[in-house]
C-alpha cells in the first residue's frame, strides 16, 4: 500500500482529497505525536493544509472574530479582540503545551482532535462558537456545543474540513475564563479544567456559561450550574453553589493523573476560580491572561 | 589550605569547549550516526512480567523478507552478568522476571521490519505471580530467582531467597538508649520509585571487522560496557573498543553494561552494522535503571536539649528483578537513615529486596533523596516535638571535625555547619511570609569514591596540548574541565588543550561518569601526567636556561627563571625541537582518613566510611494552593561543602541541575506501578518533569574547605549531592504549611490535598 502526501494550496483541493479518503494535517501536534505514542499509525493518505491561504488569519469584527482554522494558539493569545472580550479564549490557547506547540498548532486541529481534555474548547461552547465544515457536497455550520459526541469523535463526516471558527460578540458586561488543574506550568494537559463566562449588569448576573473540562467523556456545558449563577451577585456563596453543581455533573475517572474523587473535588475549585474571574473580568477588574497560573497562586 | 576564613583567589570561569557544538546542533550523537549496510535492531520483550518460559519459537520471525538476525538465549554463549551478583543473561531463558526482560532481539533492514519479527517470535509461557511488592516479598513463596544460590556474587551481601542484600549499621546500644529518651519519634515513609529520564533516550551501533567489534553507545561507563561485551559474548576485551559519541545526559541511567551485548552479538549474526535506538517507552521501561522505591521506618530518642541518643530504623529497598549495579544500595540506605548526625547509638536494618519490578541501579546518589526526604522530615518532627528550632536542633546535632559519625568514623574539618548558616542566610530563614508559604531545611551527605583512574597528557610541537583520558563525559562538564588542572601544572591555558575521550582503546581504564568521581580521581591523574610533561620541560630548560631547576617556573607559557622573568624560553619553542612530550598518570586513590569500626555490622561493602563526604544544607520556600494540593517552589538556597571548587561556573552548574532534578523528585516524577508489574506512565506526558517554567531562584553558596582525603586541591564531588536533600527541604516547608506531613514520594498535589484533608477532620 503505497502512501499518499498532497499540499493542497485550496479548500476546494483538499476538500477532494478528503473525498478520496485523505486525512487532513496542518500543525501535526497531534496527528504526528500520537502516532509515535502507538496511538493510531499516521493516516496512509494525507492531505496537507497549512498552505492554504483562505485558512489563515483572524479578522475580528464588533467584537466577535473568526478564526480560519490555521490560526496558531500564539496569534489567538495575541489577538486584541480575544483578550479584551473572548478572554477565556485566549487564558486557553496560552496553556496549551509548550511554546513550541502554540506556535504550530492550530485552532482547527484542536477542535477536531475532539480530545476531553483539550483547552479551547470549554471556552469555545460557553462563548458560543459555531464552525464552518466544508466538503464536496457544501457547507454547514455546527455549534461547538453540538459538535463532540466522545473522545476523539465529532459530528463531523470523514469528508468535512473544518475551514473556520465563528465566535460571536458578547452582550456588555461579560466576563469569561478558562482555569486549569496544573501540577506544573508548561507542557500540561488538563486533568481538571472549567470555563465560565458570565454576564453582569448592574451587579447581578444576568447570564451564565458554565462548562467543564477532562471530567466527562466530552467537555460539557453545566446547565445547573449555570442557573444557579443567574440572579445572583456572581459572589462567593453563588460561586461556590454552582462549582458544587458543576463538580456533581461531572463523571471523572481514576488514572494515573489522579483519583476519581480529587478530580471531582478539583471540579468545584476550577469551576469556582473560573466563575470568580470571569466576575471580576466582566466587573472590569484584571485577571491576568492565563488566568490558571495567576489563580493558582504562582509567581 | 584554603577555607572560608582565608578565601583563595577565585578560579577563573572556563567555558567548556563542548558546549557549543552542543547548543546549535553540530554535535552529533549515537542516534545520529549511519554506517554503510547497516541494520536496525528491535527487542522483543516479554508478555508478562513474571512467567516461566516454555517455548520460543523464532522460525516466522526469521522468515520475514529483509530480516538477516533474529536471537535468543540459544544464540549467545550462556553467560549471566551482572554487578555485585550475576543474575542475569543477555536474552531471558528459563523466566521473564520484569516487563523489559528481553526474550529476542531482531536485526533487519528497517526498524519497521525489525519490529514486526520481533512481534512474530512464538513465546510460551507458564505465568508466575507477579511480586510488585518489595517489602513483602522475602517472606514470598514464590523467588524472582528460583536457583538464587547457583548465581556468583559478592559473599558480603547476605543474599538469601528474594532478599538480594542485607546491612546493618549497629553503634553502641541502641534499644537501650531510646529507653532513656526524654522525647521519641517514630514514622514510616515510602517513596515510589522514578526515572533519570536522560533526554537522550539509550543508542547503540556495532560494527564488526574480523573477530574485533567497535560499539558506538550512550553509555556513561564505556569500560563496564567494553567487560559486558566480552564477558557476554566470550572474547577478549583487547577485542571489544567502545566509543562513545556526545552523549545527551545520563544521571545514572546510562550506568553499566546492558544493551552492546545485544547489538554486538546481532551484528555478528547479521554479518552487518546493526544500530538500536531506544524509543522514550523502552528508556522507561527497558533501562535497568531507575531509582529505587524505598520504604523508611525510623526512630530517633533524644534529650530534651536535642542529643539524639538512639536511632533505630529499618529499611526495605526495591532491587527489582536483577542485581544490576545496585547490589551496595542496602548499605548506603542504611548510611543516609542515620545522616549527617552525631547519635551516640543506631541501630539500622536494610533490605535490598528482588521484585518483579524493573531492575534498580545507580540514579543522581542513589538511595540518598529518598532517605534523606524521610530523615529530614523525621529531624523537623523531633524539634516540633522537643520545642526546638528545626534548624537549632540541627545545629546542635550535626556532625563536625573530631567528631565520630554513625561507624565510629572521625571526621577531618568539613563544613556542614557552615552550609547550614550560609543556605539559611541566604534562603531568608525566619522572615515574615504569607500563610501560604513557609521555609523548609534539610541536611545530607554523600561519599566521594577514591577509584583508580588513568590519563596521558602530551604536548604538540607547536606547543599545544593534548589530554587522552578514560574519563567520560556525560553532560556534567568533569571532563571539559580537565584541561585546567592540566593548564595550571604546566603554566599554560586551558584554552590550550585538546582532549581525547570516550575511546576505550585510547584512553587507560576508568570507572565512568558514576559516583561524582571524574574531576576526583581522573583530576589526579591528569596532574599526574602533567606532571611528568612538566619534568621533561625542565630537564629541556635546564639546559636552555643553564639555570638550576629549582629556580625555574612554568608560567604564562613559557619556562622561565624565577624572579628574572626576561630568562625564559617558550614552552612553544621547547615543543618544537621535536623531541617527545608525553606523560601518564594515575594518581593514588585516597583513603578515609580515620576509617569506620564495622565490628558490630553485617553486610560491609564498602561504604561504611565516607570518604572525603560532600556536605550539604538546602533551604526551599515554597507556597502550597491549600485548595488544590498544588506545590510552587519560590525560591531556593544551595549551600555545599564538596570541597576546594577548582572550577565555579561547572559546579554551579552541577547544583542548579541538581536542585531542578530534586524539585522533580520532589512533586511530580514519581512511576506509578500496576499490580500487573507494569509501569502506568511510562511517558513524558505522565511522568512530569520539572520544566524550566516552574524552577525558582537557586542561590549558591560554596563552604570551601580542602579536603585531606580529597580529589585535586582538596576537592570532592559534586555531581550527585545536589538532589540528595532537594526533596527533604520542600517537604519540611510543605509541613510547615499545612501542619502536617506528606509521607510519600513524590509529595503530588492530590497527596498533598489528601493530607490537608486528613489534617482537617
Amino acid at each position: 500500500m503505497s502512501r499518499t502526501y498532497l499540499a493542497a494550496t485550496s479548500v476546494t483541493e483538499a476538500v477532494s482529497a478528503l473525498a478520496g479518503g485523505a486525512r487532513a494535517i496542518a500543525g501535526g501536534t497531534d496527528l504526528v505525536v500520537g502516532a509515535r505514542h502507538g496511538k493510531a499509525p499516521i493516516p496512509q493518505s494525507l492531505v496537507a493544509i497549512h498552505e492554504i491561504d483562505e485558512l489563515r488569519g483572524i479578522t475580528g469584527s464588533g467584537g466577535g472574530v473568526r478564526l480560519g482554522a490555521l490560526a496558531s494558539h500564539e496569534e489567538i493569545v495575541d489577538h486584541p479582540v480575544i483578550r479584551e472580550h473572548l478572554t477565556a479564549l485566549a487564558d486557553a490557547s496560552a496553556i496549551v503545551g509548550s511554546h513550541a506547540t502554540r506556535h504550530v498548532g492550530t485552532i482547527g486541529g484542536n477542535i477536531m482532535n475532539a480530545s476531553p481534555a483539550m483547552e479551547s474548547g470549554g471556552p469555545l461552547m460557553c462563548l458560543g462558537a459555531t464552525i464552518t465544515l466544508q466538503s464536496t457536497s457544501g457547507t454547514r455550520t455546527v455549534a461547538v456545543d453540538e459538535l463532540f459526541t466522545g473522545p476523539g469523535r465529532t459530528v463531523a463526516e470523514s469528508g468535512e474540513l473544518l475551514v473556520s471558527v465563528d465566535v460571536p460578540a458578547q452582550p456588555a458586561g461579560t466576563g469569561s475564563c478558562y482555569c486549569r488543574l496544573e501540577y506544573r506550568r508548561q507542557m500540561e494537559i488538563a486533568i481538571v479544567g472549567a470555563t465560565a463566562v458570565v454576564t453582569v449588569v448592574d451587579g447581578t448576573v444576568t447570564a451564565a456559561r458554565v462548562a467543564i473540562t477532562a471530567l466527562a467523556p466530552t467537555i460539557r456545558r453545566v446547565p445547573e450550574a449555570e442557573a444557579a449563577l443567574v440572579g445572583t451577585d456572581g459572589g462567593r456563596v453563588a460561586a461556590d453553589a454552582a462549582a458544587a453543581l458543576a463538580a456533581s455533573a461531572s463523571a471523572p475517572i481514576s488514572d494515573v493523573r489522579g483519583s476519581a474523587d480529587y478530580r471531582r473535588a478539583m471540579a468545584a475549585v476550577m469551576t469556582r476560580r473560573a466563575i470568580e474571574a470571569a466576575v471580576a473580568r466582566a466587573t472590569g477588574q484584571s485577571v491576568s491572561i492565563p488566568a490558571s497560573p495567576a489563580l493558582h497562586g504562582a509567581v | 589550605m584554603a577555607t572560608v576564613e582565608e578565601p583563595r583567589a577565585a578560579a577563573r570561569p572556563f567555558i567548556r569547549p563542548d558546549g557549543k557544538e552542543k547548543v546549535t546542533g553540530v554535535g552529533r550523537y549515537t542516534a545520529d550516526m549511519t554506517l554503510t549496510g547497516q541494520l536496525h535492531a528491535k527487542f522483543r520483550y516479554t508478555d508478562h512480567p513474571h512467567a516461566r518460559i516454555t517455548r520460543i519459537d523464532a522460525s516466522k520471525a526469521r522468515a520475514l523478507p529483509g530480516v538477516f538476525a533474529v536471537l535468543t538465549h540459544e544464540d549467545v554463549p550462556d553467560v549471566k552478568y551482572g554487578g555485585m551478583v550475576q543474575d542475569r543473561r543477555l536474552f531471558a531463558k528459563e523466566k521473564a522476571r520484569f516487563e523489559g526482560d528481553i526474550i529476542a532481539g531482531v536485526a533487519a533492514t528497517t526498524p519497521e521490519i525489525a519490529a514486526a519479527a520481533a512481534a512474530l517470535v512464538e513465546v510460551e509461557y507458564e505465568l508466575l505471580p507477579v511480586i510488585t511488592d518489595y517489602e513483602t516479598s522475602p517472606s514470598s513463596a514464590t523467588l524472582v530467582h528460583d536457583a538464587w544460590e547457583t548465581d556468583s556474587g559478592d559473599e558480603s551481601m547476605g543474599r538469601d531467597g528474594n532478599r538480594l542484600g542485607f546491612s546493618t549499621i549497629v553503634k553502641g546500644d541502641a534499644d537501650g538508649a531510646m529507653a532513656t529518651a526524654d522525647v521519641i519519634v517514630r514514622g514510616r515513609y515510602v517513596a515510589d520509585c522514578s526515572h533519570g529520564v536522560p533526554i537522550e533516550p539509550h543508542a547503540v551501533i556495532a560494527q564488526w571487522t574480523g573477530d574485533r567489534v567497535t560499539v558506538w553507545t550512550s553509555t556513561q561507563v564505556p569500560f563496564a560496557a567494553r567487560g559486558g561485551v566480552a564477558r557476554t559474548l566470550g572474547i577478549p576485551e583487547s577485542h571489544v573498543r567502545v566509543i562513545v559519541p556526545l552523549l545527551g545526559g545520563g544521571f545514572g541511567a546510562k550506568c553499566d553494561f546492558h544493551f552492546e551485548g545485544h547489538v554486538a552479538a546481532l551484528a555478528k549474526a547479521a554479518r552487518r552494522p546493526v544500530k538500536l535506538v531506544f524509543s522514550r517507552h523502552e528508556e522507561f521501561v527497558a533501562i535497568d535503571h531507575r531509582r529505587e522505591g524505598i520504604t523508611i521506618e525510623i526512630e530517633t530518642g533524644a534529650m530534651a536539649d536535642g542529643t539524639l541518643v538512639a536511632r533505630r530504623g529499618r529499611l526495605a529497598i526495591d532491587g527489582g528483578a536483577y542485581c544490576g549495579e545496585g547490589g551496595f544500595f542496602a548499605q548506603m540506605a542504611a548510611m543516609h537513615a542515620a545522616g549527617p548526625y552525631k547519635i551516640t547509638n543506631v541501630n539500622i536494618e536494610s533490605s535490598l529486596n528482588y521484585s518483579n519490578n524493573q531492575p534498580s541501579s545507580s540514579i543522581r546518589a542513589p538511595t540518598a533523596p529518598q532517605v534523606c526526604w524521610a530523615v529530614e522530615q523525621h529531624m523537623d518532627e523531633l524539634a516540633r516535638k522537643l520545642g526546638i528550632d528545626p534548624v537549632e536542633l540541627r545545629r546542635r546535632t550535626l556532625i563536625h571535625e573530631g567528631a565520630a559519625g554513625p561507624t565510629g568514623q572521625v571526621f577531618d574539618r568539613l563544613g556542614i555547619l557552615e552550609t547550614l548558616e550560609k543556605a539559611t542566610e541566604l534562603i531568608g530563614y525566619g522572615q515574615e511570609l504569607p500563610e501560604d508559604e513557609a521555609i523548609g531545611v534539610a541536611c545530607g551527605w554523600w561519599p566521594s569514591f577514591g577509584v583508580p583512574s588513568g590519563a596521558y597528557v602530551k604536548l604538540n610541537a607547536d606547543g599545544s596540548g593534548v589530554i587522552v583520558t578514560g574519563a567520560q563525559e556525560s553532560g556534567t562538564g568533569a571532563v571539559m574541565g580537565l584541561p585546567i588542572l592540566a593548564a595550571k601544572v604546566l603554566g599554560m591555558k586551558p584554552e590550550d588543550f585538546a582532549i581525547v575521550y570516550q575511546d576505550t582503546d585510547a584512553g587507560p581504564w576508568d570507572m565512568g561518569s558514576s559516583g561524582s568521581q571524574t574531576t576526583f580521581n581522573n583530576g589526579r591523574a591528569v596532574i599526574a601526567a602533567a606532571g611528568e610533561v612538566r619534568e621533561q620541560l625542565l630537564d629541556m630548560a635546564e639546559k636552555e636556561l643553564e639555570a638550576a631547576r629549582g629556580d625555574l617556573e612554568l608560567a604564562d607559557g613559557v619556562v622561565r627563571v624565577k624572579g628574572s622573568h626576561d630568562r625564559s624560553i617558550a614552552i612553544a619553542e621547547l615543543t618544537g625541537s621535536g623531541a617527545a612530550l608525553l606523560g601518564k598518570g594515575s594518581g593514588e586513590a585516597p583513603e578515609p582518613s580515620v576509617g569506620a569500626d564495622m565490628s558490630a555490622c553485617v553486610g560491609d561493602l564498602g561504604v561504611g566510611a565516607f570518604l572525603a563526604p560532600q556536605l550539604i544544607t538546602q533551604a526551599a520556600r515554597v507556597r502550597v494552593d491549600r485548595d488544590t494540593g498544588v506545590v510552587r517552589v519560590v525560591d531556593f538556597a544551595a549551600a555545599h561543602d564538596s570541597g576546594t571548587i577548582l572550577n565555579p561556573i561547572g559546579a554551579n552548574g552541577q547544583v542548579y541541575g541538581g536542585v531542578v532534578m530534586g524539585i522533580g523528585q520532589a512533586l511530580s516524577e514519581g512511576t506509578q506501578i500496576g499490580a500487573d508489574g507494569r509501569q502506568k506512565n511510562p511517558h513524558l506526558l505522565d511522568y512530569k518533569l520539572v520544566t524550566v517554567a516552574d524552577t525558582p531562584r537557586i542561590q549558591i553558596a560554596w563552604v570551601e574547605y580542602a579536603a585531606v582525603d580529597g580529589g585535586p586541591e582538596g576537592s570532592k564531588g559534586i555531581g550527585e549531592p545536589p538532589s540528595v536533600p532537594t526533596s527533604g527541604a520542600v517537604a519540611n516547608a510543605i509541613t510547615k504549611v499545612i501542619g502536617n506531613q506528606v509521607k510519600q514520594l513524590p509529595m503530588t498535589p492530590e497527596r498533598v490535598w489528601n493530607t490537608i484533608q486528613e489534617g482537617s477532620k
